[in-house]
């Protein structure tokens, strides 16, 4: 089984590649569980196998490095025979988990995390050191997850609810809110001044004014404004005032 | 800039968008990555990396969760290095936030268009899919992700040609004041949607306070470098 988890693991790295609003990941997570589902065929019958790969692609939607899991449990209980309808409820339980894990630990936590580290490092200097840092470190974890999703769903099967329960991942999950934080506290100031070096004294302090008085508009109009409209307002308003005041 | 730059520029800008949700998101798509490696091409690697700053900033806007809708800033980033070339130095920062900022939201549109068509697709491919093609299930999905490449591709196009049109019309037509001023506004634009992202996602709990203790401790290496 060890080859076919690997071709399965490749797969995973496009699980969304055909995303789509009808069944979301499930056409990439039934992709992904294919090489799995494979020694379903017994003596040219394909039957079981047929019926396993297209429960596979049925809908689904979870965070995108913990597919894994979800592929390898319900390809191990294809092999265990479990009733179709307990593979169908095993996904549909494992979509609000997976979700919100993989919110938590990557988009909220190890992501910014790291892009916030890289962001200081360029800033006091490290140039692209820190971007490649940055790939490499942040990609140790992606992978390091893509792989234990699976290994883990493989190994458990049905019961995979207890996997979610490591005491590895819970405290992951728990620190990943107040890292990201300090990480990102961190990198606002230094970036400030990173941005600000190139202009005279009035001109930092234009942009740290408007920089202060977005900050409290985006938060006062949070779910009106934007980031993008607002950036957008800001330079067409700076358009405008560099045609004006020739 | 010569047409075999623009077309590495055009390449790296399909691999950026087809990182973002393809394959096989090990984040080339954040424009920290995008906006070197575009600026490393174009033989400016600083004005990469301040773009690269700067986008990365205005991405702390974005969760992207579930079906939810939202700007693209990879590819984006890649044409606002272009673009940036306008000015110099520092002061073409502002034509580059423009564009890319311009060119994120198409990218974002694109995204929602590129998904609505695969669902038009499987769709189509349905009855094949409930009997447990195989085939049909790759062919469905190989599908999906060229027809991301092919979105990339010309989001990335769109933006360069955008940062050609900068180029030429804009950046002639304003004083250094005005140019200083645009790049101004780009900056503090990012530093006030990377703060206020934030602080949504950190909220009023505990993470609130990690916050603060960062903003400090940066503000004291800020000020001691």
């Amino acid at each position: 089984m060890k080859p076919a988890l690997g071709q399965s693991l490749l797969r995973l790295f496009t699980v969304q590649g055909s995303w789509n609003y009808e069944r979301m990941q499930g056409i990439g997570v039934g992709v992904a569980e294919e090489p799995l589902l494979r020694p379903l065929v017994r003596n040219g019958d394909q039957t079981a196998y047929r019926a396993a790969v297209a429960r596979g692609a049925h809908f689904f939607n979870a965070h995108p490095y913990l597919c894994g899991l979800v592929v390898g449990a319900a390809a191990r209980a294809e092999h265990e025979r479990a009733a179709p309808e307990q593979v169908e409820r095993l996904r549909a339980a494992l979509c609000g988990p997976l979700g919100s894990l993989g919110d938590r630990l990557v988009w909220t936590g190890w992501l910014p995390f790291t892009t916030a580290l890289a962001i200081a490092g360029v800033a006091l200097g490290l140039g692209l050191t820190a971007v490649g840092a940055f790939l490499v470190v942040y990609n140790l974890g992606h992978v390091a997850l893509r792989w234990w999703a699976l290994r883990a769903g493989w190994a458990h099967g049905l019961r995979v609810g207890s996997a979610l329960h490591q005491p590895l991942l819970q405290r992951a999950a728990a620190w990943s809110g107040p890292a990201m934080a300090l990480a990102v506290g961190l990198a606002l100031p230094l970036a400030a001044r990173y941005l600000a070096a190139p202009f005279p004294a009035g001109a930092r302090a234009v942009l740290a004014g408007l920089a202060a008085t977005g900050t409290a508009l985006l938060v006062w109009r949070r779910g009106q404004l934007d980031g993008l409209r607002f950036g957008l307002l800001l330079l067409v308003a700076a358009l405008v005032a560099g045609q004006a005041w020739r | 800039m010569t047409l075999e730059l623009q077309l590495v520029l055009l390449a790296w800008g399909t691999l950026v968008g087809l990182d973002l949700i393809s394959v096989p998101q090990m984040m080339i798509a954040r424009p920290i990555v995008a906006g070197p490696v575009a600026g490393a091409i174009l033989g400016d690697v600083a004005t990469g990396l301040a773009l690269g700053v700067v986008f990365e900033l205005f991405q702390y806007d974005i969760l992207p969760v579930g079906a939810a809708r939202y700007p693209e800033y990879g590819p984006a980033t890649v044409a606002a290095v272009s673009a940036a070339q306008a000015g110099a130095g520092s002061f073409g920062l502002g034509f580059g936030v423009l564009v890319g900022l311009t060119t994120g939201l198409l990218g974002g549109v694109s995204l929602h268009l590129v998904h609505r068509l695969n669902a038009r697709a499987v769709d189509a491919a349905a009855p094949a899919l409930e009997a447990g093609d195989p085939q049909v299930l790759v062919r469905l999905h190989v599908a999906g992700i060229v027809r991301d490449a092919a979105r990339a591709a010309l989001v990335t196009g769109v933006g360069l040609v955008l940062a050609q049109l900068a180029r030429v019309f804009l950046a002639g037509a304003y004083t250094l004041r005005g140019v200083a001023g645009l790049a101004v506004a780009g900056a503090a634009g990012a530093l006030a949607v990377g703060t206020a992202g934030t602080l949504r996602r950190v909220g009023r709990g505990p993470c609130l306070r990690w916050f603060a203790v960062g903003l400090a401790g940066g503000t004291v290496v800020a000020w001691l470098s």
